[in-house]
């Protein structure tokens, strides 16, 4: 499964760097998010609570930053384990360009999964995986923007 | 002195016997509910069983927490591999001569494997422990492509047998191999091809499906401590060889084992395998000391317990310019999945898949069979066939379609110009069969008149013109096909399994007063035993069908046998009871000979009763006869009425049909319309024609799913994308088209009624027939071959690469 998309964020492009780097703030924006614990700035662990189709399940899991590329992009590895409702890991392309005042942020993202979530939400998983990533994308929008502003 | 006897044929007519359409007795409790199915058995104090799975295909299980799950109030007890080891059943043995995990041994092989078993009060208080089990998983490369398995550098799936070099049938020549099997003549059969005219050659693929019983798999497992008596409840479709296995493999004595199938919502071959849940709710039952129930939800029957078909078939079939079939050549890649579970006889490890010279008079053949490793589930069994003979019958009547195309001659007439000739039985096979019986000749002309063969051709080449001319965009489709099974396994000298003869059994206990009661070593799941096999004996004893029950499935009570898969009730069972029915007459013929004071060669059988020859009005009918056996003492003839017959077949039967399917397909949406279907069946002596037209229509839509749309297919990781029943093809009603049923009757010459077995004729036959109206439709374009199900996606992108989208 691929997930490509981009959005304008009304930020810096170092400020949206520097969030996107902030569990504090992806705490925020991940959808089902009740825990994100920085180990380093490279990695996290997180705990999920995900719905996909009839499958509802706790995902604890890591992930790995890869900063190599900053401030113009970064990537980003992780594996996340739901139990019996199955396993899911991928990673995703980050890149940031400013456009004045703006920022523009391109991603894509590739996932497998596997377990019951793949049997039963198999249908369900592309829709709910885009629909996850653009309200990721729009918390984080809304957070930046209200940032801004204060 | 008697009352006159009224006619023989209202006397026969009253007997509801052989040929009668009698209404199946089973129908009044399965249509009121009141069936007694394996998940309807409660006892005090059951537990309930429920399995940890592995979601992943191949994985090394580096251990198991199950601490938390324990905590949850209701759980009793896990049981793990480690568990079971030190009782020898961490791993069991396959129908196949291979071994497979009872529970997770170090690794899991394919996704929904077992790993763990939760016992708790109930399937819920189960369920939320089964949540909690912690499996630390460490991934491993899965494949699921059987030939990509056979790579060099593929992984080693099956560890515990990685380094040997031979299997239970013979050298295996990879790590992911398990056999190869081999018939028929190869070198004469590649000279054959090699000299001739015309040669056809495709790779037919007949993808993985399953059975899919509306009752899924389960069993209620009662170790009772104080006599020491086993008892299990379990949807069995052998439960003899359930009982001789399980004795077997757990040491317990044969006589203190019990295995009863209740009720049977369906088997068409899931039922066969010996499945890990019942290994371990018999252990759970021993642990606790209690009652286990354990029954799959839909999820774990389509994924965990036995698939079918899954054969990438490459034909090779010569001819010459007239079109004489010259030679057949076949190579089969078996994908097995992780075990080597295969339901067939013990020395047919592809089952019976050397019918597939099928209904013509091929001179030369050669197959061979390659078993191979996958990280799928295990199975192979035959769902609605007997073993691997719808495979068999796909991959020729594809042949001959094919062969057609490169001879440009109708495939009709290929057929009869090549079918084996009425004197020609019994036929010899080019790959080891002897056919017992047939006239396909008689049947195809019929079929063909039937449909009005001519017309339809003329019919679908004025379609293809007005396609062509823009003024339509659906194609006509006319799918042959003549098919032949070898069904009735079998003669004990070459069908066991796991050494155990394929014989089979009937007991008869004639009561008092003129009833019966008839226990058979089979085991109904919907087929309606209790109503044919008593018409059998109705004929046979001259005691109405109404009066005899039928019973099975009870080990302590019913005579030994094998079970029923394979269309082998009637063939082999049916067979016995003919038999048993015989031993009654013979010892009633003595008992009425006394009562009317003759010599015994003096009476003579008169429907229901002995008549004194040339005096018709002195008789007794088996009435009479039955209240003497028990109740006058008759000298040198020992009370009661009573017979048993263990049959073993001296031959296999082979059913054969024609059958004639008619579709129209809409190129630019992939959909079909089913506008006929015509199945006509030799099944030889027709027992009950409702029944016979009741199974062909079930068969035939069970073909239909499995043509159009019915598959279980993996992705990369191996997970299996099918699991339930909105992505698993289960026709309903809405689908189904309209059926015409007809028949010819050739009784089998050595059965001795002459039946040969129908329940899985239409599967066999109807699969070829729908996939050959796809193609037949798509023919004037160029397809030769492709590949099923033909789900509208699929035909529609047969219309695309064919460039009929413009």
């Amino acid at each position: 499964m691929e997930l490509q998309d981009e959005i304008t964020i009304s930020a810096s492009r170092d400020k949206v760097y520097a969030a996107l780097n902030d569990p504090e703030v992806l705490k925020q924006c991940i959808p089902g998010c009740e825990e994100l614990i920085k180990h380093s700035d490279t990695e996290l662990e997180a705990k999920v609570l995900l719905k996909i189709g009839p499958v509802k399940a706790r995902f604890s899991g890591n992930v790995t930053l890869d900063p190599g590329n900053a401030p113009d992009g970064f990537s980003l590895k992780g594996e996340g384990n739901g139990g019996v409702a199955g396993f899911a890991r991928g990673g995703a392309d980050v890149e940031l360009t400013e456009q004045g005042s703006q920022t523009v942020l391109r991603y894509t993202a590739k996932a497998d999964i596997g377990g019951k979530l793949a049997q039963l939400g198999s249908r369900l998983v592309t829709s709910t995986s885009r629909k996850l990533a653009s309200s990721f994308f729009k918390n984080f929008e809304n957070l930046m923007e209200s940032a801004e502003k204060a | 002195m008697n009352e006159m006897a009224p006619p023989k044929t209202e006397r026969a007519a009253a007997l509801k016997g052989l040929g009668t359409s009698r209404k199946r007795v089973e129908d009044a409790r399965f249509t009121q509910g009141k069936g007694n199915y394996v998940d309807d058995i409660k006892m005090a104090g059951m537990l309930f069983g429920d399995f940890v799975r592995s979601p992943y295909a191949h994985a090394r299980v580096k251990s198991i927490d199950t601490e938390k799950a324990l905590a949850v109030p209701g759980v009793h007890a896990i049981l793990t591999a480690a568990d079971l080891e030190p009782l020898g059943l961490h791993w069991m043995p396959t129908l196949a001569g291979d071994k497979q995990m009872v529970l997770a041994d170090g690794k899991v092989l394919f996704q929904g494997q077992e790993v763990a078993f939760v016992v708790a009060d109930d399937r819920y208080a189960a369920a939320d422990a089964v949540e909690l089990v912690v499996v630390d998983y460490e991934e491993l490369p899965v494949v699921v492509d059987p030939f990509k398995a056979q790579e060099e550098d593929a992984p080693v799936l099956r560890e515990d047998i990685a380094d040997q070099k031979e299997g239970a049938h013979g050298p295996r020549r990879h790590h992911n191999h398990i056999f190869t099997w081999e018939q028929g003549d190869k070198d004469a059969t590649e000279a054959v091809i090699s000299e001739a005219d015309v040669v056809a050659e495709e790779m037919v693929y007949y993808h993985r499906t399953h059975p899919c019983p509306l009752e899924t798999c389960g069993c209620v497992a009662s170790m009772d401590k104080v006599n020491g008596k086993l008892t299990v409840w379990g949807t069995f479709q052998a439960p003899h060889a359930v009982r001789t296995v399980a004795s077997l493999i757990s040491g317990i004595a044969e006589h203190n084992i019990r295995i009863v199938s209740p009720d049977i919502g369906g088997g068409f071959g899931n039922k066969v395998g010996v499945y890990p849940g019942y290994i371990c709710s018999i252990v759970a039952s021993i642990v606790t000391g209690v009652p286990v129930k354990w029954v799959e939800d839909r999820m774990e029957n389509l994924m965990a317990t036995a698939f079918a078909r899954d054969y990438w078939m490459k034909g090779r079939i010569s001819a010459t310019k007239d079109g004489r079939i010259t030679g057949l050549w076949a190579h089969v890649t078996a994908d097995h999945g992780a075990f080597d579970a295969c339901a067939d006889p013990t020395k047919f490890p592809a089952g019976f898949f050397n019918i597939c010279t099928g209904s013509y008079d091929i001179p030369t053949a050669y197959l061979s069979v390659d078993g191979v490793y996958t990280n799928k589930a295990p199975g192979g069994v035959a769902y609605r066939c007997s073993f691997r003979v719808t495979e068999a019958a796909y991959l020729i009547e594809r042949m001959i379609e094919i062969l057609a195309i490169e001879l440009d001659m109708d495939a009709a007439e290929l057929r009869a110009k090549n079918f084996i000739k009425k004197e020609q039985f019994p036929y010899q096979s080019a790959l080891g069969w002897e056919y017992d019986s047939g006239d396909y000749h008689t049947a195809w002309d019929k079929a063909l008149k039937a449909v009005d063969y001519p017309g339809l051709r003329k019919q679908q080449a004025e379609r293809l013109e007005a396609f062509k001319r823009g003024e339509t965009r659906k194609l006509m489709g006319i799918g042959l096909t003549h098919f032949t099974e070898i069904v009735g396994a079998g003669p004990v000298k070459n069908c066991d399994i796991l050494g155990l003869g394929m014989f089979d059994s009937c007991e008869i206990r004639i009561h008092p007063t003129g009833s019966a009661i008839a226990r058979l070593g089979t085991i109904s799941q919907g087929q309606g035993h209790a109503t044919t096999f008593a018409q059998i004996l109705a004929t046979e004893i001259g005691i109405p069908a109404d009066d005899i029950t039928l019973e099975e499935g009870d080990t302590d009570t019913a005579p030994y046998g094998l079970g029923t898969y394979g269309s082998r009730s009637t063939p082999v069972a049916g067979a016995a009871t003919a038999m048993a029915g015989r031993k009654i007459r013979a010892k009633a013929q003595m008992i009425a000979a006394y009562l009317l004071e003759v010599h015994d060669d003096d009476v003579e059988w008169d429907v229901d009763r002995f008549a004194v020859k040339g005096a018709p009005e002195r008789f007794k009918t088996m009435k009479d006869i039955a209240f003497a056996s028990y109740n006058q003492a008759i000298p040198g003839i020992e009370p009661g009425l009573e017979a048993v017959s263990y049959y073993d077949p001296p031959n296999m039967t082979y059913p054969f049909g024609a059958y004639i399917c008619v579709l129209d397909i809409d190129v630019d949406s992939g959909e079909v319309d089913i506008r006929s279907f015509y199945a006509l069946d030799d099944c030889g002596t027709r027992i009950n024609p409702m029944i016979i037209e009741g199974q062909v229509h079930g068969g035939l839509t069970e073909a239909l799913a499995i043509a159009m749309a019915q598959e279980i297919t993996y992705d990369d990781l191996g997970n299996m994308k099918n699991a339930t029943l909105m992505d698993f093809y289960l026709p309903t009603s809405w689908e189904t088209p309209h059926y015409t049923t007809d028949h010819t009757e050739t009784p089998s010459p050595h059965h001795p009624i002459g039946a040969k077995g129908v329940g899985e004729s239409p599967n066999v036959g109807g699969v070829p027939c729908f996939s050959n109206a796809v193609h037949d439709a798509f023919k004037s374009f160029g397809l030769k071959q492709s590949h099923m199900p033909h789900d509208h996606w699929r035909i529609w992108k047969i219309a695309h690469d064919l460039g009929l989208h413009g």
